[in-house]
């Protein structure tokens, strides 16, 4: 391995051409072994099986913001969670109170929600 | 996966409760406070309020009873419980109360959101609580975090005023940037040294870091430079000051800009005091632009709220002189520097708060800001006067109010630390400073009313006014009552 600072990059260019190299390579690879029949249905669009509606720039409803938003505060209780359940047998007691006050704050949040009624379809 | 189990498990037995009592009260307040609100009808929502203040005065009895418990460190040492914590916790909290007192009428007569911004409010002054006692890089941007966003809303909170708007966008972008650049600021000094904890990181640091850590120490203090609204880096505080309903304008020039101090003055004295040389000149340069153009526009102003917005830059800059006087190795002066930028910061805020308090109680009724509808001010309303003329006599730093004091300490610092240019420019400062403040006294005295109705005061805003100016005049005949306490804050 090269020595120094400067000799650092030279492993971070050498994992860059092969990086490259590699994506290229396992594309040109596919284009020559795969067989190629285009047809109407093939060449449009993938919207999870559905017939494409509409064009790429239309609008979506603002009300999704919302759900958005609430998706990803449980995502983000999810990430915590998981890695709380791996050593939650090694805790026990405490853990298990610290990890309900979290997620009571959290369903704190979605009862705002609910008594502001922004979960309804108006 | 033992192994990390019995680290996480020690550390999560060792929690000293007794030690974050104060925040876990605060928090809880603040759930109650969003549910309460929820179950409330229209005309009932007002209750937030008494409910909020009860929590704080909670957290306040949590914090009296950690008085004299001696200094305890939890939570693997990011969290420290010591006389300065105690004090700082104090002062916000004791802030808290006065903008709950400046928030009451505005919020129930305006029915904003009471619910959404009593609750986005402890959680900002929850922010602050916990500022005083983080000692450990996370922690300090946790807390500077949460003392920011919910102010990015609160700011916004009069959503039909397109200035409420300005004012919000504007806070938002700045504050993310300035967090950006801090946060960027502290992974250097992590990466330099492999610590979270200021100590850690003080231990650590040896000459050959220098480089890193110099850019390191500038980029934490240019991101709190926005936090604490100082030049060059002030743009947005006026407009939002201006912009947002005007208690959470006092909210953010005194609370989420003490809370900034908090933090610079933790991380400056905690992980870097030895490298002082490397930063004290930015300090300096800061000090003597925040003091001069916040004072050479401010005199400019005719709207009250502009005016302590850009007198609260101003008023920054006295702090940053306290900073800019710190040399590796000066004990003493070191000390009397930091004593004086704590006695600084605990004045302020309740001489800053008080005079905003005024000017919502006057713009209560006419709905005006300017400053020309003062004139004659204590023909219709002399006890609004005196306790308006009052705050700014001592945001001026004139006898006898405890802004008095405030200004002397750093001055004395200064000359202690022989730094006479920073004490000459401050000097000058207080002069000019004093100029546009008495200018609002004159014309509230010495000119004729326009108007003769009396402006009507709320009792629980009048209390709090009535308190906080006795406290001013307290500090001032007894200054032991601030030195004592930012004596026992000594780190």
């Amino acid at each position: 391995m090269p020595e120094g600072y400067f000799g650092q990059y030279v492993t971070i260019g050498i994992f860059a051409i092969v990086g490259t190299v590699l994506v290229a390579a396992t594309l040109q690879l596919s284009r020559l072994v795969r067989p190629n029949h285009p047809t109407t249905a093939k060449l449009t669009t993938y919207e999870s099986g559905i017939d494409p509606i509409g064009h790429g720039w239309s609008q979506s409803n603002v009300r999704y913001y919302i759900f958005a938003l609430l998706f990803v505060v449980f995502d983000v209780e999810a990430v915590f969670l998981f890695p709380w359940a791996i050593v939650f047998e090694e805790l026990g007691t405490a853990a298990f109170v610290e990890m309900v006050i979290f997620i009571g704050i959290l369903a704190l949040a979605l009862l705002y929600a609910v008594k502001k009624r922004v979960l309804e379809w108006l | 996966m033992m192994e990390l189990a019995q680290q996480v498990g020690a550390t999560a037995a060792a929690v000293d409760w007794h030690a974050i009592a104060p925040e876990l009260v605060l928090a809880a307040t603040a759930c109650i406070v969003l549910v309460a609100d929820l179950f409330l009808p229209d005309d009932a929502k007002w209750l937030a309020m008494p409910l909020s203040a009860a929590g704080i005065i909670g957290t306040l009895a949590a914090i009296v009873s950690l008085i004299g418990a001696g200094n305890r460190l939890t939570l693997a040492g990011a969290f420290e419980v010591d006389g300065f914590a105690l004090l700082f916790k104090g002062v916000f909290c004791v802030l808290g109360l006065l903008i709950l007192a400046i928030s009451f009428h505005y919020f129930r007569v305006g029915r904003y959101y009471q619910g959404e911004y009593y609750f986005l409010m402890l959680c900002s002054l929850l922010g602050g609580v916990v500022m005083s006692s983080a000692r450990d890089l996370v922690t300090i941007f946790i807390a500077i975090e949460l003392i920011s966003i919910p102010g990015f809303i609160m700011a916004g909170l009069r959503k039909g005023d397109a200035k409420s708007n300005e004012a919000a966008l504007k806070f938002f972008l700045f504050g993310v940037l300035s967090s950006a650049v801090m946060l960027y600021g502290m992974s250097l000094a992590y990466g330099a040294t492999g610590e979270l904890l200021l100590e850690g990181i003080r231990a650590k640091l040896t000459a050959a870091d220098e480089p890193l850590i110099v850019l390191s120490v500038f980029f934490i203090v240019v991101g709190f430079a926005f936090k604490i609204s100082a030049v060059p880096f002030h743009f947005w505080a006026p407009d939002t000051y201006e912009g947002s309903p005007s208690p959470v304008a006092a909210f953010l020039s005194t609370i989420s800009k003490i809370g900034g101090f908090v933090g610079l003055i933790v991380l400056m004295f905690r992980a870097f005091p030895d490298v002082a040389d490397t930063w004290r000149p930015i300090f300096a340069l800061l000090a003597i632009l925040t003091m001069t153009v916040g004072n050479m526009i401010a005199l400019r102003q005719t709207h009250i709220i502009r005016l302590l917005a850009y007198s609260g830059i101003a008023q920054s800059g006295y702090v940053l002189v306290a900073l800019a006087l710190i040399e590796p190795g000066a004990t003493a002066s070191n000390e009397q520097a930091f004593q004086s930028a704590v006695i600084y910061l605990a004045i302020y805020g309740i001489m800053d708060a008080g005079a905003f308090a005024a000017a919502v109680a006057f713009a209560r009724r006419g709905g005006s800001y300017f400053i020309e509808d003062y004139s004659g001010l204590w023909q219709r309303s002399p006890v609004l006067a005196t306790l308006l003329a009052g705050f700014l006599i001592s945001l001026a730093g004139t006898p006898p109010m405890a802004g008095f004091w405030a200004k002397v300490f750093v001055f004395l610092a200064a000359i202690e630390a022989q730094s006479y240019l920073l004490a000459i420019v401050m000097g000058l400062n207080a002069v000019v400073a004093a100029w546009y403040y008495l200018a609002v006294v004159k014309k509230m005295f010495f000119e004729k009313a326009e108007l003769a109705e009396p402006v009507e005061v709320p009792a629980v805003l009048r209390v709090a006014m009535g308190l906080a100016a006795a406290a001013l005049v307290a500090v001032f005949v007894y200054p032991r009552l601030v030195t004592e306490l930012a004596e026992r804050s000594l780190f």
